[in-house]
């Protein structure tokens, strides 16, 4: 009884929240939002890194290149709190430095996927006929190849480096973004909404972006937030695999591979560059899970 | 034509397409380089004969339609070509590194299915229960930690500290068990959470309750009416799932120095012995479309409702 009035009191707010603002839509997804306590703490987290990126310089006295024959490999202590690594650099500094690498890398994948994607996504499920077609088989066969080794072999013929990993990435990656736009498009397609529009006489162009876009964006927003863990891990691996970012750029993923030669001197090099992906990348997953569970309340899991 | 013949004529002819579309992949990649791939590959002190000799020997004098066209059709008369470095048969390099990788792929393939459906269906019959939370956490942890890192932390913990398994290479069975583990756990959570989604559906079909309902054993009804059909979806997943299964293999194969086809092609990237990675990229991606198609084929064998639609 209590539950159901309860329930009741939650569809009116809802419903008061959604006449209340022009913003209603996303005023709801963020109410919802605010309320899974899984997705606070990934927001939570995310904006720590995001913060430790931007503010890095500030936050430590040393300098992510600078070497220090004689403080090589020390352990954590008062001076260096996450120990020195095999050249005398501070590890934590290279830590809140590479938060920059991992973010830019991570968001210039996301941009690079995402646009082409979503546009081929959009174009295929919308008109569908040549070409849906061309789309689709291309992204068969990009998809038969594993992401991680279609780009490590791309990657390593163009040449060590940022874009090459960017663009190793992205040319794999976009398949996701096309498929699930392209399916989400041939829904809205069916909707009668899509078919009233059409009846008063709105134009194809108008269609799109009037009713089809707004309507496909949640499953955008949730690719995006999907697909940035997958970018970071990817980036990682790229790098651990001597194909991505070059030392002596402070890279997550390079740390982890050149601790790896000093696992019993000084593990403390490996280990915190790989929490510091994993509490990064778990944080995405959270806002993801979150989002997927605001922006389309059907598929809660419960 | 029925349907059903249509339904297949078309997964075939896409089939097709796609098996062709990963050769001509396989064989453009290596013209992603900048600059000359032989001067690449022969390295800056290589002399001019030496660079007109290699081009001949690789075709790469020729145009590039007929040099696809050589490849394909050495490629189908079981001749993958040389390698660079080694001076060797491609198809020697890789007779020699199948196997390893097959373990490798087969046990993390193995533990992933078979851990991933037990939690899944505990998870499905004890809802929200602790252990259901434990399922839906460990995926959590698993899908957010890098096969590297994991496989480097499982070496640190078990073998550099416990030693309790040797740290490198490929001796005996103990070996196995980190490289096997480290796939196969992570993996693991992509079965998991589909396993209990379906088997909470299927436990409420009407033939479950049936099956109740006439005084069937609960265990009997679990485990031999829902879990059997529950475990359809599988099949698909297992397909999806392949080709990361593979990629995991190949970066477990490098943090493990496991001597497999994911370690040569590593290094033969890293050398540009550009014969070898066509070749290993183009097996790869036949076994992932093969498996694809196997996949269909079971799916419509075990399940006759299957759609006949796209």
């Amino acid at each position: 009884m209590e539950n159901n009035e309860l329930a009741y009191e939650k569809i009116k707010e809802d419903i008061s929240n959604l006449k209340r603002k022009k913003s209603s839509q996303m005023s709801l997804v963020w109410s919802r939002f605010k309320k899974n306590r899984l997705a606070f703490v990934g927001f939570i987290i995310v904006s720590i890194v995001i913060f430790i990126a931007i503010f890095a310089p500030l936050l430590t006295p040393y300098n992510p290149l600078d070497t220090d024959p004689f403080n090589r490999l020390k352990a954590p202590s008062a001076e260096h709190w996450l120990g020195t690594d095999e050249l005398g650099r501070d590890v934590l500094t290279r830590l809140f430095y590479g938060s920059r690498i991992a973010l830019l890398i991570g968001v210039l994948i996301i941009l690079f996927e995402g646009a082409i994607g979503i546009l081929l996504g959009i174009l295929s499920g919308f008109f569908g006929g040549a070409i849906d077609v061309v789309t689709m088989r291309i992204v068969d066969i990009l998809r038969s190849f594993p992401v991680i080794i279609l780009a490590m072999a791309i990657a390593g013929i163009m040449g060590q480096g940022l874009l090459n990993v960017v663009i190793a990435l992205g040319i794999v990656g976009w398949t996701t973004y096309a498929r699930m736009v392209r399916s989400k498009i041939l829904s809205i397609k069916e909707t009668d909404y899509v078919e009233a529009a059409y009846s008063i006489g709105e134009s194809t162009f108008s269609v799109i972006m009037k009713y089809v876009m707004p309507n496909a964006i949640p499953t955008a927003i949730i690719m995006i937030c999907i697909m940035m863990p997958t970018a970071l891990i990817a980036s990682a691996t790229l790098s651990f695999l001597g194909v991505g970012v070059q030392p002596p750029s402070p890279d997550w993923g390079s740390m982890i591979a050149a601790g790896r030669a000093y696992l019993l001197r000084a593990p403390w090099i490996s280990t915190s560059a790989g929490l510091a992906i994993m509490f990064t990348v778990l944080g995405f997953n959270f806002i993801g899970d979150g989002l997927r569970d605001a922006l389309d309340p059907t598929t809660k899991r419960n | 034509m029925s349907k059903k013949q249509k339904y297949w004529i078309n997964k075939i002819i896409r089939t097709v397409i796609t098996a062709f579309g990963v050769t001509l992949i396989a064989f453009l990649i290596l013209h992603l380089s900048k600059g000359d791939p032989v001067k690449i590959m022969l390295g800056p002190y290589a002399t001019e004969e030496n660079v007109a000799a290699t081009r001949a020997k690789y075709n790469l004098d020729k145009p590039l339609y007929v040099q696809y066209f050589t490849w394909v059709s050495n490629v189908f008369q079981g001749d993958l070509g040389t390698s660079i470095r080694y001076n060797r048969s491609v198809n020697d390099l890789i007779k020699e590194r199948v196997r390893p990788t097959l373990i490798l792929t087969g046990g993390g393939l193995l533990i992933a299915v078979t851990v991933g459906v037990l939690l899944g269906v505990a998870a499905a019959l004890r809802r929200n229960s602790w252990l259901d939370y434990f399922s839906t956490f460990q995926a959590m942890f698993w899908l957010s930690i890098p096969t590297f890192w994991l496989g480097i932390l499982f070496l640190y913990i078990f073998g550099l500290k416990l030693g309790w398994v040797p740290i490198a290479g490929m001796t005996g069975f103990a070996s196995i068990i980190l490289p096997v583990l480290t796939i196969g756990l992570q993996q693991e959570a992509w079965f998991a959470r589909p396993m209990r989604a379906e088997m909470l559906e299927v436990l409420n079909q009407d033939y479950v309750k049936a099956a109740k309902a006439k005084g069937l054993k609960y265990r009997v009804v679990v485990w031999k009416h829902a879990l059997r059909n529950a475990l359809i979806p599988i099949i698909t997943m297992l397909a999806l799932r392949l080709p990361w299964i593979i990629g995991g293999s190949v970066v477990v194969e490098v943090v493990f120095s496991w001597g497999g086809m994911g370690s040569l092609l590593v290094n033969s990237v890293l050398a540009r012995d550009f014969p070898v990675v066509q070749a290993i990229l183009l097996i790869i991606a036949a076994a992932v479309v093969l498996a694809n198609l196997a996949a269909d084929i079971i799916y419509s064998v075990v399940d006759p409702r299957i759609r006949t639609g796209g």
